[in-house]
């Protein structure tokens, strides 16, 4: 494996962070371990571009925010997928695949 | 949990706290992100700075996510509003529903006012303010021989003058009204026309639809007689073909070639008339008679006075020329807007019909404010616990105005209806009142008016109850509406600030409907000087053509007097050149031998009457001294005997007897002397509405035209058809037109002040009774809310009359506070209305009077049942519900 952890494509960290919410609401900092773990630090997500991420999917209705009580009792705004979010997670997902798919035969053989 | 389903209060963010929520997310955030760092082993400042480095672009983030929060926002806050309106609008049409009684009232009344507003406005906007539908009507004027009060029409030698003297005119024009029989050969009928100067359609830019409009050629003596007809004569009586223009008809047994069709659409003079003669006028041997109605179109708006000026210098220097035919040297030439000519004498009535209806538009509102505090009142408690949930003030008086603004829009849906079905109304039946019926629309100024209407009700019976149903502190509403409040004081003044208007309001309309009323009456009663039942009149034109041998019209005057003597029916035939109550023809003026007119002074003027000898004895006038006219009178090639009437000898000889005194009439000063010969009683031939200033009645000798009076012993109408038939039987082609029982022409010149004291009678019953809703409503809230108060004075001891006479009290005070106010706003408005009077001052105090004493009777009615209810109250009963 090459070392040092890949740039992330346009448009992709949306889909992950739809992805991770499919597990339940969660603050950003959850949502940014979570995206770590799955990816063994292969991804490099800046929090930044987390937190962007986070409030355009706000902005756009795909996720809900609301404040709640973090686990070790702070006051901590936790995001919800919404149901337009979940649809729009599914189509994604698909045009993700269908890429890679048509990427991968391209590149097939070597 | 779905945000419809929220309360929509706890969406509300507070302005600022979107930047402040990203802050602390963010600070969260990376606080997080140290103690994750500290916990693998790094130092707080070491943790600190890691976490920041992992971070990436803090400051950037912190905009970005700022910007993008308040985009969502603005976004939710923008739904929320239209869903918060949308379900405002439900809930309150549900509400509305519920109570059908108040939304029904406050509809039809809000919706009459409004309705019947626009339709006056739009007729008054036609009639008086929109200019004349002519080319360039700025232009426009009316010339007039000025002597004031009255505006005298031209003669046909002033005419001349001023078209071959004036410069500051591109043209002038000037026209005569003139009945004329038109026959297709079979039978005969009396059309209106109008006898034009070439210049006419020029002068006023009409163009014709069909051939073309006259020219100098048409009014030179020799050339073919050419008319104009008018839409509906060419598709009426010619057919509507297109080969009408050149084609020739009879008019008054003449030959006349069809110039011209008129389009349908014509302006305001030419409205209703039938065909338009060009003038055959001739040279005048004198300078009088004067019928000629002068308009003139300037060269340009501003040389107005310029042409003033022309018109008073043309007349100086003709003066001297007919020196002997007229000496009024006071008199002067004028202009004025031609608009202003059309419109007439209506000002004042539109005026007062516009002021009526929009009094009763704001009555009406008055009375729906009233009614919705009320409701606000009681739903005091309802509001409260919305605001205690969150509702900001803003909501809930957005949630009161979306009420009113249904109820707005209600009525002003049914303003529209009333107003469309009324301008229609307007249109047929206002041409007896107003002119230029004909271009009343629903236009952009009635809409406009409307639309103002319509938003200044929502604010006037909306506005306030809002701002009172949301007034004071949430707590202190809540805890009162437990208990059985008195609402609060500001409420209650207010809602007898509303109550007392609607009275003052109220009062000044019943006053002049009133006054109105009372001139009815006196005009119902005048005297009209003879009995005027069995009494039939019309109109006999003979057509010129047919009577060109001497003696003919006479002939044919004295065969038709024997033939109807001799109907069954007919006791007594008369002639006249007029007839009562206000159809005379002629003024002339006279010089009288003992008080002859110095320089400088006008001769004085008398209606003047043409009659035959039977006339006095068919109508029933009374010889009072000398004798009446008879046929050796008429056969005298001058003029050398008159009858004169009682107030005529009044006026002038007041002292002595008028009999055998002399004048010279008309101005002419060669003529021999003109003797009174008897004195008659008094009729009235200038208007029910006007005094008895004198009659001259002159012997009459056949001319072509003249009224026909019958008096009969059978109802008119029975013996109608027999005259009708011998006058057909002696000549076909001079039909009676115009006729009418003299009692039908008294009804007829009645109609105008019975329909407008019908119209501000029925306007002043609205507000009335709109007033006693208002003051029932009120008393009966003040009874219902003062229930425990009237119980314990009652277990106090107070006797029930002490109850009865207190609440009574209460609201005549009321009352009688708005009607007072209410009188002394009609002492000053009813001046303004003095000149639609008869028989009554404009400050009539028996009128003032009678509509005190009615108001407070009525309101002591409405008074009457919450104050039986106060009685009726059990001290018991009340106490223990306590």
């Amino acid at each position: 494996m090459a070392s040092g952890p890949l740039p992330l494509m346009q448009g992709t960290l949306d889909v992950l962070v739809l992805r991770v919410l499919t597990q339940g609401p969660m603050h950003g900092y959850g949502v940014a371990t979570l995206i770590h773990e799955r990816t063994d630090g292969d991804l490099a997500v800046e929090d930044a571009a987390l937190y962007q991420a986070l409030h355009r999917l706000d902005r756009q209705g795909l996720v809900e925010a609301e404040w709640a009580p973090s686990e070790n009792n702070r006051r901590a705004r936790y995001y919800t997928l919404t149901r337009a979010g979940r649809r729009r997670l599914r189509e994604e997902a698909a045009n993700w695949r269908r890429y890679s798919r048509a990427v991968e035969a391209v590149l097939e053989g070597i | 949990m779905s945000e419809a389903r929220k309360p929509l209060w706890y969406l509300r963010r507070r302005p600022g706290s979107v930047a402040s929520e990203v802050d602390e997310e963010l600070a969260t955030h990376l606080q997080m992100r140290v103690e994750e760092l500290m916990g693998r082993g790094l130092r707080a400042d070491e943790a600190r700075r890691e976490a920041l480095r992992q971070f990436g672009d803090l400051e950037f983030t912190r905009r970005y996510c700022r910007t993008e929060d308040q985009r969502k926002e603005t976004h939710v806050q923008r739904g929320l509003f239209v869903e918060e309106l949308w379900q405002d609008l439900r809930i309150s049409l549900r509400g509305l529903i519920r109570v059908p009684m108040l939304t029904l009232t406050i509809l039809m009344t809000v919706g009459l006012g409004i309705g019947a507003t626009t339709v006056i406005f739009s007729a008054v906007d036609a009639a008086l303010l929109r200019p004349l539908p002519y080319a360039d009507p700025g232009r426009l004027v009316r010339i007039y021989t000025d002597t004031p009060p009255f505006k005298f029409p031209f003669s046909v030698a002033d005419y001349q003058t001023l078209e071959a003297q004036q410069t500051r005119f591109t043209q002038v024009a000037g026209y005569q009204n003139r009945s004329m029989a038109y026959s297709d050969g079979v039978s005969a009928e009396l059309l209106r026309g109008r006898v034009v100067s070439w210049t006419y359609f020029d002068v006023l830019g009409l163009k014709p639809l069909l051939g073309r409009t006259f020219t100098s050629a048409d009014s030179q003596p020799g050339n073919p007689l050419a008319v104009i007809v008018s839409y509906s004569f060419w598709q009426q009586r010619l057919g509507g073909r297109r080969d009408a223009a050149g084609q020739t008809i009879k008019l008054d047994g003449n030959d006349y070639v069809v110039a011209g069709v008129l389009p349908q659409t014509v302006g305001p003079l030419e409205q209703r008339q039938d065909f338009f003669a060009a003038e055959r006028w001739g040279t005048p041997p004198r300078k009088g008679p004067f019928f000629i109605t002068a308009l003139g179109r300037l060269r340009s708006e501003t040389e107005r006075p310029l042409a003033a000026d022309e018109l008073r210098a043309i007349n100086r220097r003709m003066f001297p020329l007919w020196k002997v035919s007229y000496q009024d040297d006071k008199a002067t030439w004028s202009a004025m807007d031609l608009r202003e000519y059309v419109a007439g004498d209506v000002g004042t009535i539109a005026g007062l019909s516009l002021a009526a209806v929009a009094l009763v538009w704001l009555i009406a509102c008055a009375n729906a404010s009233n009614l919705l505090i009320a409701r606000v009142t009681s739903r005091r408690r309802e509001l409260s616990v919305r605001a205690a949930l969150g509702a900001s003030r803003g909501r809930v008086v957005r949630y009161l105005l979306a009420e009113s603004a249904l109820l707005a829009a209600g009525a002003s849906a049914i303003g529209i209806a009333l107003a469309w079905a009324g301008i229609r109304l307007v249109r047929v039946a206002g041409a007896e009142y107003l002119p230029r019926t004909q271009e009343i629309v629903l236009g952009r100024p009635s809409l406009a008016l409307m639309a103002v209407m319509a938003v200044g009700s929502v604010l006037l019976f909306g506005l306030i109850p809002a701002v009172h149903g949301t007034g004071g502190s949430v707590d202190e509403s809540l805890r009162s509406a437990t208990r059985s409040a008195t609402g609060s004081p500001a409420v209650r003044r207010l809602r007898r600030l509303l109550v007392g208007s609607q009275f003052a309001i109220a009062t000044p309309l019943l006053v002049v409907a009133g006054l109105l009323l009372v001139s009815l009456s006196a005009l119902q009663r005048v005297d009209l000087g003879f009995d005027s039942r069995n009494l039939l009149t019309g109109s006999i034109r003979l057509p010129p053509a047919g009577y060109q041998q001497p003696g003919s019209v006479q002939g044919f005057w004295d065969e038709l007097q024997r033939r109807l003597q001799a109907v069954p029916g007919v006791s007594g035939v008369a002639f006249a050149d007029g007839r009562p109550p206000n159809e005379v023809n002629n003024f002339n003026n006279f010089d009288l031998e003992d008080f002859p007119a110095g320089p400088g002074q006008s001769q004085p003027v008398s209606p003047w009457l043409a009659v035959t000898p039977e006339f006095f004895h068919v109508m029933g006038l009374s010889l009072l001294q000398g004798r009446l006219i008879d046929e050796r009178d008429a056969q005298r090639p001058n003029l050398e005997a008159v009858v004169v009437d009682r107030a005529w000898a009044r006026r002038f000889f007041p002292n002595g007897s008028a009999l055998g005194k002399r004048f010279k009439e008309g101005g002419c000063t060669t003529c021999p002397w003109t003797e009174v010969v008897g004195i008659v009683s008094e009729a009235k031939y200038v208007g029910l509405d006007k005094p008895d200033e004198g009659t001259v009645y002159a012997p009459w000798s056949g001319s072509f035209s003249r009224f026909l009076v019958v008096r009969t012993t059978a109802p008119p109408a029975s013996v109608l058809p027999a005259v009708q038939r011998t006058i057909r039987e002696l000549d076909a082609s001079a039909p009676l037109s115009s006729v009418a029982t003299i009692d039908e022409l008294v009804a007829r010149s009645l109609q105008t002040p019975r329909s407008l004291s019908a119209l501000i009678g029925g306007f002043a019953v609205v507000a009335l009774t709109l007033s006693m809703i208002g003051i029932y409503g009120v008393m009966a809230y003040y009874v219902q809310q003062h229930s425990k108060d009237i119980g314990i004075r009652l277990a106090l001891g107070a006797a029930r009359s002490d109850v009865l006479r207190h609440v009574v009290g209460q609201g005549m005070t009321l009352v009688a506070s708005g009607t007072v106010v209410g009188l002394l706003t009609a002492i000053v408005a009813t001046r303004l209305m003095a000149s639609l009077l008869f028989g009554v001052g404009a400050i009539d105090p028996a009128t003032f009077a009678g509509v005190f004493v009615l108001v407070l009777v009525v309101a002591l009615l409405a008074c009457a049942g919450p104050a039986a209810r106060a009685t009726a109250v059990q001290p018991a009963t009340v106490l223990r519900n306590e």
